[in-house]
């Protein structure tokens, strides 16, 4: 199997450059000999004087087209190695007509300018030039037509699948339909020239019969790449109902949760294993690099990896998934499997710990089960799920200045002191360590103070001597929202041991508690890097959730932004549907000092916004930050379950026009 | 008679050219993993000079700020730099390096290069919305069998073929 450069994303390197410069040329020299060089030849096609131009293009489209199809038969290469083009139907209309124009008035189009350039064509040099100017003018102009650039975006996909045919039958047609326009250019040319007729040549007879026969052929062999080929499905067109229902009676439709971890263990190349459940159950815990894909969008997401490889779907059980496979069949998916028993059966078959089973097993077996709890729990998020019960709801996220004080001097205490680095250079609490909050915040694509991703989050802990087992106290100024920021960043590295310093470093002071100015010693550690957090989502997610209305949006932001009644923003109001509670509701000032509201106030107002503790919510402000208190009050301190954070929050959503608002 | 024997020896075979064209496809899809390409190589150009002329607008705006300061270092700039070689190449071999205008004629010299160059502007301005050519569209897409180029394809010919007619005096002998 060959690995492209695309593949590799070596794309920017000098051999791709290298490797272009060649391919090039063998295109240049291609296109100056079969005579398009010439603008007077192009333009011919279209006065029907000169038809070398759809002999040549539909030739080289269908011969490579046939090749790639072979390459990918032959297991050659793999169509995820290959850029795919999306399809913008709108854009993509209305640039084919003006190109068409651009193409009849100025003679060329861009590669064959580049060729009668080379051989002295003045007219291509100029037409070089308008197409260089052309493209500026749209730069100019891409606040305009953007509307239009974007307008019928329709993911990568097929003519085939348009069509609603076959990739075989599809090609067999092209072929066909190809091997008539030759000859008809052929008769064209007789007609209206006296040029040279070519319709007797051995080239385009033996052409003709190749490109049948190759297409044909490919039919015939019809990829039987997975391994558990479904029987009766050579023949290259949709599968039918009895051979569906005697695949289902064969039970072939299914895929047993041991060989499953086996397969994904050994990283098989072209298994695809697809989660439908929602995004939250998703978030939760999913098979690693499972795909999470919706019911409805299974047709559009899949079609690459139609009959290539062996695609498994799985959700908690098993009606789904069969409902799912079924229609994938029915549209001629022959490598779509079901996981037996879905994600539950995995985990109970799979990943329960030898220790508490109740069957005695053999060696072979618990060494195996000991490999698939080491792949499938080591390097994902399951285990960032268990919080004691005390963990998860509870004030003892809460700290006051007498137990800080009792922990203090042990080695697994570790202090984050948020103040300006002026406040804590005059005193700071014994051992505590002076952090910048900003310092955890970058520009990610393009959207200002994001959060930073985990690599850059656990080299900055790291350097502060934080280690997994150790509990951290954060002491703030006297905002609470910094603390919370600081406690989202320990989250998403997956460090669930901290507590906030209540009244922050005010408290301590209040209670006369001894300070110091020395800085603490530290030993550098290396906090384990693996895995994504399992809160963050992104403007997509979000959008999901306001078409279907099933989570409630909370934005924190004060009432009159929410209102839009105040913006400092792109647009001004805020997302559909969304409740407005202001992060302020959840504090109290004292001496100008933020501190927590008793969390049974607390409790009581989010009960009137959140039907149950398993709703899903997703908090945002403008840019995250206060968004980080509201989701470490309704998670931590009140135990919600499915709390989400839109970190990009309104500064993004306002800015991204198509995005619905209220 | 004597006319066209002479075009006969000129040029390739098209079916076998077409076949050439076709395996340079091929090869360029199994080692780059991408097709073909012509006009984005010269968006990034008009990139470049917009950054000689005017950087901080050309970093700021929209579509060629995503480019960054070096937009030329890019596959497609270097697939067009050899597209021009290989035309070379093949020109020189057949003594078809003429320094001219190509126009019938009856034509002016001054109609052709007005064609020209309008018709250039909308071809690149329609590459950029189209995102590709006839090489990355009209080519590669329809090899991968892509719905898009395909529509691509069938609104080129009928743009042109629609308004061929204006455009024919440029040709007329």
């Amino acid at each position: 199997m060959i690995n492209t450069m695309y593949q590799l994303d070596t794309l920017d390197s000098a051999q791709a450059f290298i490797a272009s410069l060649l391919i090039g040329a063998a295109f240049g020299f291609f296109l100056e000999r079969a005579g398009f060089g010439s603008s007077r030849k192009l333009s011919g096609v279209f006065y029907f004087k000169d038809m070398t131009v759809i002999k040549v293009m539909f030739t080289a489209v269908i011969t490579a087209a046939l090749g790639l199809i072979l390459c990918i038969v032959l297991g050659i290469v793999s169509i995820d190695g290959i850029y795919l083009m999306p399809t913008v139907y709108g854009a993509y209309i209305v640039g084919g007509l003006i190109f068409g124009v651009g193409f009849v008035m100025g003679g060329w189009c861009p590669g064959t300018a580049a060729a009668g350039m080379a051989s002295g064509k003045i007219d291509a040099i100029i037409f070089l030039v308008g197409a260089i100017l052309g493209s500026a003018v749209f730069n100019e102009m891409f606040g305009l037509v953007k509307p239009l650039y974007e307008s019928g975006q329709s993911g990568v996909v097929f003519i085939y699948d348009t069509l609603g045919m076959s990739r075989e039958t599809f090609s067999v047609l092209l072929c066909i339909a190809a091997i008539v326009m030759f000859w008809g250019c052929e008769w064209i040319e007789k007609r209206k020239t006296a040029q040279p007729i070519l319709q007797n040549s051995t080239i385009l007879k033996t052409l003709s019969i190749a490109v049948l026969a190759m297409a044909f052929m490919l039919v015939a062999v019809k990829p039987g790449l997975s391994l558990n080929q479904l029987p009766g499905t050579m023949t290259g067109t949709t599968l039918t109902e009895s051979q569906l229902l005697e695949a289902v009676e064969m039970a072939q439709d299914h895929i047993e949760p041991e060989e499953l971890a086996d397969r994904m263990l050994r990283q098989e190349p072209g298994l695809i294993v697809v989660d439908i459940r929602p995004v939250v159950e998703y978030m939760d815990y999913h098979l690693p690099n499972a795909l999470n894909i919706q019911m409805k969008d299974l047709h559009q997401a899949l079609v690459q990896y139609k009959n290539a490889g062996t695609i498994v779907l799985y959700s908690n059980g098993m009606t789904h998934p069969v409902q799912a496979r079924d229609s994938l069949y029915r549209n001629g998916y022959n490598n779509a499997f079901i996981l037996t028993d879905g994600i539950n059966g995995f985990i109970e078959k799979c990943l329960t710990p030898v220790s508490l089973r109740d069957e005695i097993l053999p060696k072979e077996t618990t060494d195996k089960i000991r490999a698939w709890r080491a792949f499938f729990l080591g390097s994902t998020n399951v285990q960032s799920e268990s919080y004691t019960p005390q963990e998860m709801l509870s004030d003892s996220m809460l700290i006051d200045a007498e137990s800080l004080e009792k922990q203090l001097e042990r080695a697994d205490t570790k202090i984050l002191d948020l103040r300006s680095q002026t406040e804590y250079n005059t005193s700071h609490i014994k051992n505590s360590f002076s952090l910048n909050i900003e310092n955890l915040r970058t520009n990610l694509n393009g959207v200002g103070s994001m959060l930073q991703p985990r690599d850059m989050l656990t080299r900055h802990f790291s350097s502060m001597g934080i280690q997994p087992d150790d509990n951290v106290v954060i002491v703030y100024g006297n905002k609470t929202q910094d603390a919370t920021l600081v406690g989202i960043a320990l989250e998403r590295i997956g460090h669930k041991s901290y507590k906030i310093l209540n009244g922050g470093f005010a408290a301590w002071k209040s209670v006369n508690k001894p300070v110091v100015s020395e800085l603490p010693e530290t030993v550098i550690s290396s906090y384990p890097n693996n895995g994504t957090d399992n809160f963050s989502v992104d403007y997509k997610t979000v959008l999901q959730y306001v078409k279907s209305k099933k989570a409630i949006i909370i934005d924190v932001r004060p009432s009159d932004y929410f209102s839009g009644s105040k913006s400092d923003e792109a647009r001004a109001g805020h997302i559909p549907g969304a409740v407005n509670r202001p992060y302020t509701e959840d504090i109290i000032i004292v001496n100008e000092t933020a501190q927590f509201k008793p969390i049974e106030e607390l409790a009581k107002a989010y009960e009137q916004i959140i039907p149950s503790k398993d709703s899903t919510v997703i908090v945002h402000c403008r840019t995250g930050h206060q968004a980080s208190q509201t989701f470490f009050v309704l998670k931590r301190l009140l135990g919600y379950r499915n709390v989400l954070w839109y970190d990009a929050g309104w500064s993004q959503w306002a800015a991204i026009k198509d995005l619905p608002i209220e | 008679m004597e006319k066209h024997d002479l075009l006969k020896k000129k040029y390739m075979n098209p079916y076998l050219a077409g076949i050439g064209l076709g395996l340079t496809l091929l090869v360029s899809f199994l080692v780059l993993g991408a097709g073909l390409g012509a006009s984005s190589g010269l968006a990034r150009i008009a990139a470049c000079i917009g950054l000689c002329v005017a950087k901080t607008h050309t970093l700021s705006s929209e579509y060629f700020g995503k480019w960054g300061q070096h937009p030329m270092q890019y596959y497609l700039v270097f697939m067009l730099v050899g597209t021009f070689i290989g035309g070379l190449c093949s020109a020189l071999l057949a003594n078809r390096t003429k320094l001219q205008i190509e126009r019938g004629k009856q034509s002016s010299v001054g109609l052709r290069i007005v064609f020209a160059f309008i018709g250039g502007i909308l071809v690149g301005f329609a590459s950029r919305l189209a995102q590709g050519c006839t090489s990355g569209q009209a080519l590669s897409g329809t090899a991968l069998l892509l719905t898009g180029s395909f529509v691509f394809l069938i609104c080129i010919f009928v743009g042109g073929y629609a308004t061929a007619k204006l455009f024919r005096r440029q040709w007329n002998d």
